[in-house]
């Protein structure tokens, strides 16, 4: 069952250097740290990290984060840490029923989830899960209930965006429906709603470059097998600073005492 | 979209390193070249609007030849998203300016930043020699209009990201071996439609679907570009990642772009698309005097 979820956006910069010399959005990353160290605080037996990707698939848990194809040279640079002995190439992701693809490396989600815990200093169990962004409503909540399903107690650090098309200097540029889409998504969030993140339309997702709908999706699925309640929520940041919406928020399924 | 498979198996030709065939005029290698660049829209990133009233772009044009440039770069489109341009208004844009040009420098090599091969017709018709595609052959009519006019064109790579449109977390396993790959398949099509090899220019399009981290890779590895042998168009001119390098706003990109502009043509770059044309004439001056391709302009100091 989910003992406790939290959600996080993924934007490349939020990586250690990936912004170069000046720490953008501090307050995001405060935010993130901040919900997943909420996460691990209730002792789960595992996390399980959910965010969108190429693919459905599981990742080897021991995967490390690799964001040189956002920013190659990076770790070239004077006064980097060293990658660590134990760090892995890029590792196969283990597919059902499907052909041995050559190691792709770890989708971004996944790989931002991945260095937040490593952030807070968790060494726990974990698992690496993506889902494909396109994936359907239903299957998102299908392996949403299979995660509950996985261990005893589960942390969910869900990872995903909103839309990208806030403002006319938006990655995306400018779309009208971009702020109603991500004030549905807060909103749904904020209300404990499962059934509002489960009705999103991901057409309309993936017409605004909202790459989280999926995972929102697989986290409603989550909960709901886990708890026939709302959870209790709050918000720790919701904001499109540079025309992507970024949402941090905490999940708590357990019911009150 | 390509089909991928297909795509693999089309050449990627590289070029015996000789002259550049544009216009009228012949460009020996080790000439590097400025392309002047004068934009016919209200709306471009750095000074916009100073050319969109005819008589200032003429102005302009005036100015430039005076400085040196080798060809001049007219565009009615900006890069960024924004107001749809249509064709009859880009058209209306480009043409009836080539004309003014070409009738007051008969020698100038003019070259069209287009995408589609209407414009693209349209101002090879009225004295274009150059089409400069910085989207990637979004349109493959284009390399089509270069071949039947005999004019040059300017294979370009643009990632995954369409026309008009920014890079949303762009990633590349290896950028520079993307951008490769890309050039030269596009410059196999090229030469497939009959455009001439002497006219084919490879540009990598710094920050065109690449981030500032990928744009300054591909600086720093321009060399792979150049010893395929096709000459590079390098076009870094007060362009983000200058300004991402810094820290600073497009006013203040003059010194990063020189600084890059010297890098590039250590590493053979061949053309180099530029706003600020005395100062870029100079650094090229400079990297070849360094690189002993050309004689210092007067010395005598020591040597009375």
């Amino acid at each position: 069952m989910i003992v406790r979820a939290a959600l996080c956006p993924s934007p490349p910069l939020l990586a250690s250097g990936v912004s170069g010399q000046t720490l953008v959005i501090p307050e995001l990353r405060e935010a993130c740290e901040a919900a997943v160290s909420w996460l691990l605080a209730a002792a789960p037996d595992e996390v399980t990290v959910v965010g969108p990707g190429a693919a459905t698939a599981t990742w080897p848990p021991d995967s490390a984060p690799d964001l040189s194809m956002h920013a190659p040279g990076l770790d070239r640079l004077p006064n980097r840490a060293p990658a660590p002995a134990s760090a892995l190439p890029p590792a196969s992701p283990v597919l059902p029923a499907s052909p041995v693809l050559p190691a792709p490396p770890l989708p971004l989600s996944l790989a931002i989830g991945a260095q937040l815990l490593d952030a807070v200093g968790y060494a726990g169990p974990r698992v690496l899960q993506s889902i494909a962004e396109s994936a359907s409503p239903a299957a998102c909540r299908d392996l949403g209930r299979d995660l509950a399903a996985d261990a005893p107690l589960t942390a969910l650090l869900v990872i995903g965006d909103g839309t990208a098309r806030r403002s006319a200097a938006a990655p995306g540029y400018l779309d009208d429906r971009a702020e109603p889409f991500d004030t549905v998504v807060e909103q749904a969030i904020r209300d404990g709603d499962l059934a509002a993140l489960a009705a999103l339309d991901p057409h309309l997702a993936r017409d605004l470059l909202a790459a989280g709908r999926a995972a929102w999706q697989a986290l409603a699925g989550a909960i709901a097998a886990t708890t026939p309640a709302r959870p209790r929520t709050r918000i720790l940041y919701s904001d499109a600073p540079l025309g992507v919406a970024y949402l941090v928020a905490t999940l708590d399924p357990t019911p009150m005492k | 979209m390509d089909d991928d498979a297909a795509a693999r198996s089309e050449p990627r030709p590289r070029r015996t390193p000789g002259p550049l065939r544009l216009g009228g005029r012949e460009f020996p290698p080790e000439r590097a070249l400025v392309m002047a660049i004068v934009n016919r829209t209200p709306d471009s990133f750095y000074r916009p609007g100073v050319t969109w009233d005819s008589g200032a772009a003429l102005e302009r044009v005036h100015a430039i030849v005076a400085e040196g440039a080798d060809l001049l770069d007219i565009g009615g489109v900006p890069a960024k998203p924004g107001p749809e341009v249509t064709v009859t208004e880009e058209i209306r844009r480009l043409v009836p300016f080539i004309e003014r040009v070409r009738a007051a420098y008969p020698e100038l090599v003019i070259s069209v930043d287009t995408w589609r091969h209407e414009p693209a017709r349209a101002a090879c018709e009225a004295g274009a020699d150059l089409l400069n595609d910085t989207w990637s052959a979004w349109d493959p009519k284009v390399a089509d209009v270069a071949a039947e006019f005999g004019a040059g064109l300017v294979c370009s790579h643009a990632g995954v990201a369409l026309p008009r449109t920014r890079p949303h977390r762009a990633a590349f396993a290896d950028v520079t071996a993307d951008v490769l790959d890309r050039v030269l398949l596009l410059a196999g099509r090229a030469l497939a439609a009959g455009v001439a090899a002497d006219r084919i220019i490879i540009d990598p399009a710094h920050d065109f679907g690449k981030n500032s981290w990928h744009s300054l890779e591909v600086t720093r590895r321009l060399g792979e570009l150049t010893a395929t042998g096709w000459p590079v168009l390098m076009s870094a001119s007060r362009k983000d990642f200058v300004g991402e390098a810094l820290g600073v706003g497009v006013d203040d990109r003059l010194a990063g772009t020189l600084a890059a502009t010297a890098v590039g043509a250590w590493l053979g770059a061949r053309i180099f698309r530029a706003h600020d044309v005395l100062q870029t004439r100079q650094a090229l001056d400079m990297v070849a005097s360094i690189k002993a391709d050309r004689p210092p302009t007067r010395t005598t100091r020591g040597l009375a």
